[in-house]
């Protein structure tokens, strides 16, 4: 199994596409960041009345979500370019146990990820401390580093949970485009689709869609449909029935 | 040693393989030969456990193969050329598959250098050329140096000089004593490759035998020139042959070179030619794969 993961290590970081995905992170960052410090210009010119309509000069709103679909992309071309390449071939031919397979890529796409949904969000609550430091809320979203640190964990977490999610689709649909639509309704269309549905099944339906699980899994939200653990149950549940269908798809159907 | 027995793999209502059942042996180059179609790549992913079988089992010294622990030091494959990621460069391919077997660098870029391109090691998969690939897929079959390889269609888009140097590997292989089975729809390829041949059309198996005997069974006939060719014929006749007149020679059926000779002799009659004429083994493979065609045709339409 070490063996196993250890190339599987190495096939993700010998491709270009991974660096560069999670490289692009960075102009996210430096965009969010910037309409941060705009946020914060235009909010120390405004009256103190108007200051209480601000939003929370928060970069991690865009950058999470971004990084989000980085960590899909990544997970599920890590085994959908192997199918549409024929590679799949190869590394079965390599490594007979498919299950070992399926795991020995989670665990990198998992651990990849949650490592770069780690960075990604301490960059953003540091950079939030920069721009807003000494003001109050709401431009403001946390007073110290302490404070940031629920939505840093929960944001981290999104991002290896899409990341083992698009991995599960990649296995399941064998092609990179059915992947990435896959990731792409998970994140943006089943959030707006649920958002449709009459009150209060509304509320309930998109709190348990990937988006709005992150915020729910820090606790952020007054009222929110779900605790912190009922939206680590609902994460967990999304991590084994895509996995779970993934992994079914490997060991069924021929390769 | 591979064993496949009663192998059947249906995709939807086709038979691809159909009750194939044949076993390839250490120490020979073994031909595994059919039209397009036949079922040679589908018996193979059978093999090495990528296709699951409908009914019957294949083995490799005796095990399924997904039971084999660093399969790559037992077996290897080359199934076909495309199977690597075109952006990882040649060297990190073989790396990237050596690993999960515990297999390090030094080895990956010793077989690199085995197959000729070491040159070429940093270069992206995509970029190289079909002749190019394969030689890498051949690598990555002998990264574990195995006992058992299996190549499909390996000279598919390698130059003459590509074509020469496996034919060369595949026999050195098989010298060593190892169990090379090697897929092809070209006899004619095969003639020059192959000691055992494994001839299979529409999944069923046409025939298993030697090159040798497969040639012998296929000899048609001996030319012989004469300057006396009319007595020669006469005499030849008496015999016991068939003797047709071609333009400037006998053709002789029903005896061989030695009898020919011999009733040559007894009348001393100069010959100055005597050429016993097989009928190519691309006409052989033809007639039996053709055969198969045909009988399943008719049986099919009655």
């Amino acid at each position: 199994m070490i063996d196993t993961v250890a190339s599987e290590w190495m096939k993700l970081r010998t491709v270009r596409s991974t660096l560069a995905l999670f490289a692009s992170v960075v102009v996210a960052l430096a965009s969010g960041a910037l309409i941060s410090y705009l946020m914060t210009a235009d909010h120390d010119r405004s009256s103190p009345a108007e200051r209480e309509l601000f939003g929370a000069a928060d970069p991690s709103t865009v950058v999470i979500p971004y990084a989000q679909i980085c960590a899909g992309v990544v997970g599920a071309l890590c085994i959908a370019s192997e199918h549409g390449t024929g590679m799949i071939r190869s590394v079965l031919t390599a490594v007979p146990r498919r299950a070992e397979v399926l795991a020995a890529k989670a665990v990198v796409v998992g651990a990849v990820s949650l490592l770069f949904g780690l960075v990604t969000a301490l960059a953003c609550a540091v950079s939030t401390l920069l721009i807003t430091g000494g003001r109050p809320a709401p431009i403001a979203p946390f007073a110290s580093f302490a404070d940031a640190l629920p939505a840093v964990f929960a944001g981290a977490a999104s991002v290896a949970v899409v990341g083992l999610v698009g991995l599960g689709l990649g296995a399941l649909v064998r092609s990179s485009a059915g992947a990435l639509m896959g990731v792409s309704v998970l994140l943006f269309v089943l959030p707006v689709v649920a958002n449709l549905l009459p009150h209060p099944w509304n509320v309930r339906g998109a709190a348990l869609t990937l988006p709005y699980l992150v915020p729910q899994l820090s606790g952020d939200v007054e009222g929110a449909p779900l605790t912190p653990l009922g939206a680590a149950a609902v994460a967990a549940g999304y991590l084994v029935l895509f996995l779970g269908a993934g992994g079914a798809a490997l060991l069924r159907r021929d390769a | 040693m591979i064993d496949v027995r009663e192998l059947t793999k249906r995709y939807g209502a086709t038979r691809a393989v159909d009750g194939l059942s044949f076993q390839v042996r250490p120490g020979h180059v073994t031909g595994f030969l059919g039209p397009n179609g036949a079922g040679k790549s589908t018996t193979m992913r059978a093999v090495l456990g990528l296709d699951a079988p409908t009914s019957g089992e294949a083995l490799v010294n005796g095990r399924r193969y997904a039971t084999i622990r660093r399969p790559a030091f037992v077996v290897g494959a080359l199934l076909d050329a495309g199977a690597a990621h075109g952006g990882r460069t040649a060297l990190n391919h073989l790396r990237c598959l050596g690993r999960s077997n515990g297999i390090g660098r030094a080895r990956a870029e010793e077989v690199l250098g085995q197959v000729g391109l070491s040159g070429v090691a940093d270069r992206r998969v995509r970029s190289l050329s079909l002749g190019m690939r394969q030689r890498l897929g051949i690598a990555v079959a002998l990264l574990g140096d195995p006992a058992v390889l299996l190549f499909d269609e390996p000279v598919n888009g390698l130059d003459p000089e590509g074509v020469r140097w496996i034919r060369d590997l595949l026999r050195s292989l098989a010298a060593q004593g190892r169990t090379v089975l090697v897929s092809s729809h070209l006899m004619s390829e095969m003639a020059l490759t192959a000691d055992r041949v494994i001839v299979i059309g529409r999944g069923r198996l046409i025939l298993e035998s030697s090159v040798r005997e497969l040639a012998d069974r296929h000899r048609r006939d001996v030319l012989v020139r004469s300057p006396r060719a009319a007595d020669l014929a006469d005499a030849l006749v008496r015999a016991g042959a068939e003797v047709d007149v071609e333009h400037d020679g006998l053709v002789v059926r029903g005896l061989d070179t030695g009898r020919i000779a011999e009733v040559a002799a007894q009348r001393s009659v100069p010959v100055h030619e005597l050429t016993p004429r097989g009928a190519s083994l691309e006409d052989a493979y033809l007639e039996l794969t053709g055969d198969t065609t045909e009988h399943r045709d008719s049986g099919r339409t009655s």
